[in-house]
């Protein structure tokens, strides 16, 4: 649910529309204005629940001109950014049903919030919004919307669109039901004071820091929606209008989908949208298999191309266009918020409700070797369970490490000191022997050491591949010993509630997959979840992660704090190529993990595209160029 | 005694010489790949350590400090033997021709695996992407594929023949019924039942022949049926009932021998039936669990390694080896068990 609740808070609600493309334009601008002038009908809203009738007095209007820019004067206007996708969405919506595929986050992206937070500050920044303020019951927040705002067809974004977006996410036409239940459930009110002043109320208070985040919706352009029951197929190839810089300008179906730069696009001069998202174009074509795509690369067909994973990196990013310097290839450590992977031991197994066995377990996984031999040095040993919230972050602790005299210790204070014919630890006849449950083949190679070494420390571990859905559902049902996966990490600050709270614990469908309750820690947990004061919280985290580590019911794994891609010679990036929230380098979305404005850096440069495709042909080599930067390594 | 008969098939089976040959080395290597830990073993043959034998092959493991190491898991027999020339005291560890079991990794400081075959390493065909010996793979996946084979084949015929032979000498409604029975079998597709048995329970080596008996045996009720119906009708069946023989003695001792020739030609190609069937359950990733050593899952390691051509040749090589060998077999039984003698084998 982590990554679903990102997208909804910060992408907005915003939906696909039918973009007028058959319709005769002359007929349409009536259509649109008798739309607009429609009145909405009123938001149901519970009782306790529900914003003042008028703009409440004192409110202190804030904004964010100060922070610096991060894009460069140098980017050029200009070119075809070219990738690709490896299969053709099934739908153009954004909600709905088969909306999850791969150019869901083109489509999101486009879709601006009120505000969006800075990359390198994580403080906000304008976006949609000029100005907030925040209600006095602390789970309010008021927006001044920019009145240069635009929809892409033209219609200037106004608050009625922020109304419409609550009915249209409550709407069941739309057949999305986690919306229908965000929008119900977390976004309780939303206002409209004038076209260009709107107030939204959430479930609960949450910290200043975090409100945007939490209940800073959208707007859905309600010039555009017609909400009925035939919703969802009228819309599945509709383009709606959206607020960002790129909409989708052509498409042909299993082929390609091509995105323009919206014309004038109306934030263009905004502070911290300048000079970004530089290319006319973009084009995601269909191929369906990576290697494939990566021929391509290759070839020069696609700009730029991920290789993060060690084997890319190392092994298939070599030969002649790198060595000719033709692709330089990109080594960027950045400082998101790394996902949670490891092992989540099940408390509820009688071997690991003994925390000792639990410290001992951890003390026989020889992380370190895996690092060093087949991930090639590349990845790091993440060293607790969340890490990468800027203050949040406890960066005292450190991982259980390989000890075998560690782990004889602890297992022997559990009872496990005789080791059996086949040098297992056993107890009345009771093996040391656990099951990890995991989803990824890939991870075989990895588990199969941890394995291996394990032994040494009289543990034996059985693996249990399965299908990456079957696992998890194993895992979400807690039948699994020791659960090898990660959760993927976003927002502002760690999440415990639905990790360690008892509330989680036994139960069937919640993520709290150790099984792991302690009633100190539910105390802490609530207030850290009650807590608007950002220092109290701040504490109260660090406590926490020192109580995961020390119930030592996750033994975490591996971090990888960076991101490498090749690009070829022509596309550029400033000298400080990307920032700390960026994900990736050569990211053409407005937003990088729906939360941080970090996208659209780079810029594709004409005259040496010319030049590198001329000594290409002619055999001129340049210098091979592969670039690091470590400006944000370790937060 | 052997039958005049049997003593012409098997002379006319020694006489189709590729078919021989493949047997015998086929038989060897089966026998060999019984004592494969003798063979390809990181533990030591034989260790002579301060006046006194010792033999780690099989049995209980042997902590390092039996040795006089500082560790209490399972002594490195190559490190070992570092030691003892080391010291110096006239101490000595014989290794087997391949001092590497199917399970361990071997990794090296400096480089990363798979690393290419080396005769200084003593990985004679290389490692695969987590340092585990190519070759000591290949063995007990032999051996594992050769087993599951060979057990499969025996319940799926067991269980065919006895049911084929009922159907055809009793007919009428069970056979009816059976035949229905095996009809809807056959429509049950093995890989999506191994795929939920999979996600149920880890499987392992006996669940796995569990699930393939169960949908496998229907294949040798067809044949069995049918000589069944066929050698019932004879006059020697007739008289043997007119004399008043029991089922039993009319099944066993009349029917299933004039029967079972039919049968004897097929064992060849279910062995190789039920290596290839393992192996691609492996390859796909529903076989046995990892780190089994199999040939499926080297198979799917050599062919994401490519870079590392020895980990895809290897295993390639031997399946071939060993599929051509046993379809050479096949064939000479065929051969050897066919009534028109005038056919000659090309």
């Amino acid at each position: 649910m982590r990554t679903l609740i990102t997208m909804a808070a910060l992408g907005g609600a915003v939906l696909i529309a039918a973009c007028g493309a058959e319709t005769d334009p002359d007929a349409e601008a009536p259509a649109v204005a008798a739309k607009l002038a429609e009145e909405l009908p009123p938001i149901e809203v519970r009782e306790g629940d529900g914003l003042p009738a008028t703009l409440p007095a004192g409110l202190i209007w804030e904004t964010n001109d100060e922070d610096p820019t991060f894009a460069s004067p140098d980017a050029q206007r200009g070119g075809t950014y070219r990738t690709y996708m490896l299969s053709f969405p099934l739908t153009l919506r954004r909600v709905g049903p088969d909306s999850n595929g791969f150019i869901a986050p083109y489509l999101r992206y486009n879709q601006l919030g009120p505000v969006t937070y800075h990359p390198q500050t994580r403080r906000p920044i304008p976006s949609l919004a000029t100005h907030w303020a925040f209600g006095a019951d602390g789970r309010s927040i008021y927006y001044r919307l920019n009145p240069k705002a635009r929809w892409s067809d033209g219609v200037p974004v106004t608050a009625d669109d922020f109304v419409f977006a609550v009915q249209f996410n409550r709407s069941k036409a739309i057949v999305a039901p986690w919306y229908n239940n965000y929008y119900t459930e977390r976004i309780r009110d939303v206002k409209r004071y004038d076209d260009y002043t709107i107030g939204i109320q959430g479930a609960d208070a949450k910290p200043v820091a975090e409100m945007h985040y939490q209940y800073g919706i959208g707007p859905q352009p309600r010039h555009f929606h017609m909400l009925n029951d035939t919703w969802v197929q009228d819309n599945n190839w509709t383009i709606e209008p959206n607020t960002g810089p790129y909409q989708i300008g052509k498409v042909e179906k299993g082929k390609y989908i091509e995105w323009h730069r919206v014309e004038g696009w109306w934030a263009d001069d905004l502070k911290y949208f300048r000079h970004r998202f530089n290319p006319d174009k973009i084009r995601l074509r269909v191929i369906r298999e990576p290697n494939v795509a990566f021929q391509h690369f290759l070839k020069g067909e696609i700009d730029s191309f991920d290789l993060t994973r060690p084997k890319r990196w190392h092994e298939k990013a070599t030969g002649e266009a790198f060595d000719a310097g033709y692709i330089v290839k990109y080594w960027f450590y950045n400082a998101l918020p790394v996902p949670s992977s490891g092992m989540y031991l099940n408390t509820a197994d009688p071997l690991l409700a003994d925390r000792n066995i639990r410290y001992g377990l951890a003390h026989a996984m020889n992380f370190e070797r895996v690092i060093d031999t087949v991930l090639r040095g590349d990845y790091e040993r993440l060293p607790t369970f969340q890490l990468g919230f800027g203050a949040y972050d406890n960066r005292d602790i450190r991982a259980r490490e390989f000890d075998l005299e560690k782990a004889a210790e602890h297992f022997a204070q559990a009872g496990f000191v005789e080791r059996g014919a086949d040098g297992i630890l056993a107890k009345d006849g009771q093996r040391l022997s656990l099951r990890v449950t995991y989803g990824r083949p890939d991870d075989t190679e990895r588990l199969v050491i941890l394995q291996e070494d394990a032994k040494k420390a009289g543990v034996e571990l059985t693996l249990q591949l399965l299908d990456a859905v079957l696992s998890f559902k194993q895992m979400q049902e807690k039948k699994h010993q020791i659960a090898w996966m990660g959760w993927a990490s976003s927002g502002l600050s760690p999440r415990y509630w639905e990790h360690f709270h008892s509330a989680n614990a036994n139960k069937t469908q919640t993520n709290n997959l150790a099984n792991y309750g302690d009633p100190l820690m539910d105390e802490l947990i609530m207030q850290f979840r009650a807590s608007a004061d950002l220092d109290q919280r701040v504490a109260l985290a660090h406590r926490l992660e020192r109580m995961v580590h020390d119930a030592g019911v996750v033994i975490p794994s591996f971090q990888v704090p960076y991101t490498r891609e090749g690009a070829w010679r022509w596309m550029k990036l400033p000298a400080w190529l990307g920032t700390r929230a960026s994900g990736q380098l050569f990211n053409s979305q407005a937003l990088s993990a729906g939360l941080f404005s970090s996208g659209g850096l780079f810029w594709i440069d004409a005259q040496e595209k010319e030049r590198t495709l001329a000594a290409k042909d002619e055999g001129v080599q340049f210098e091979p160029s592969t670039v690091l930067n470590t400006d944000y390594r370790g937060g | 005694m052997l039958s005049p008969l049997a003593v012409k098939q098997w002379r006319r089976f020694r006489s189709i010489r590729r078919g021989y040959w493949s047997a015998l080395i086929l038989t060897a290597t089966i026998v060999l790949s019984l004592g494969a830990e003798l063979l390809v073993n990181s533990r030591a043959l034989v260790v002579f350590y301060q006046g006194e034998l010792f033999f780690p092959t099989y049995g209980a493991f042997l902590p390092g400090t039996t040795f006089g190491l500082d560790y209490d898991f399972e002594t490195d027999y190559r490190d070992l033997k570092r030691v003892f020339a080391q010291r110096g005291e006239g101490d000595w560890v014989l290794l087997p021709p391949v001092a590497f079991n199917a399970l361990e990794n071997d990794l090296k400081t400096d480089s990363y695996p798979p690393y290419s075959p080396s005769l200084r390493s003593g990985h004679y065909l290389g490692t695969d992407s987590t340092g585990r010996d190519v070759l000591a793979r290949l063995v007990y996946g032999f051996r594992t594929a050769m087993a599951f084979s060979f057990v499969l084949l025996a319940f799926n015929y067991a269980i065919g023949i006895a049911t084929g032979c009922a159907m055809g000498f009793w007919g009428g409604a069970f056979d009816l019924l059976f035949q229905r029975l095996i009809e809807i079998l056959n429509n049950v597709p093995t890989l999506y039942v191994i795929m939920i048995v999979a996600s149920v329970v880890v499987p392992n080596f006996w669940t796995l022949l569990a699930v393939m008996v169960l949908l496998g045996w229907t294949q040798m009720t067809w044949y069995m049926r049918t000589s069944t119906y066929k050698e019932k009708s004879r006059e020697y069946v007739v008289a043997a009932r007119a004399l008043g023989a029991t089922s039993v003695r009319m099944i066993g001792s009349h029917i299933l021998p004039n029967a079972i020739s039919v049968i004897v030609t097929f064992i060849p190609f279910s062995v190789a039936g039920g290596v290839t069937l393992l192996t691609a359950l492996d390859y796909l990733g529903f076989g046995l669990p990892p780190p089994t050593p199999s040939w499926g899952e080297m198979l799917s390691q050599g062919t994401s390694h490519l870079e590392s051509p020895w980990i895809v040749t290897s295993v390639v090589a031997a399946m071939v080896v060993v599929l051509l060998m046993v379809t050479y077999v096949g064939e000479a039984i065929r051969e050897a068990f066919d009534p028109k003698q005038f056919t000659y084998y090309e």
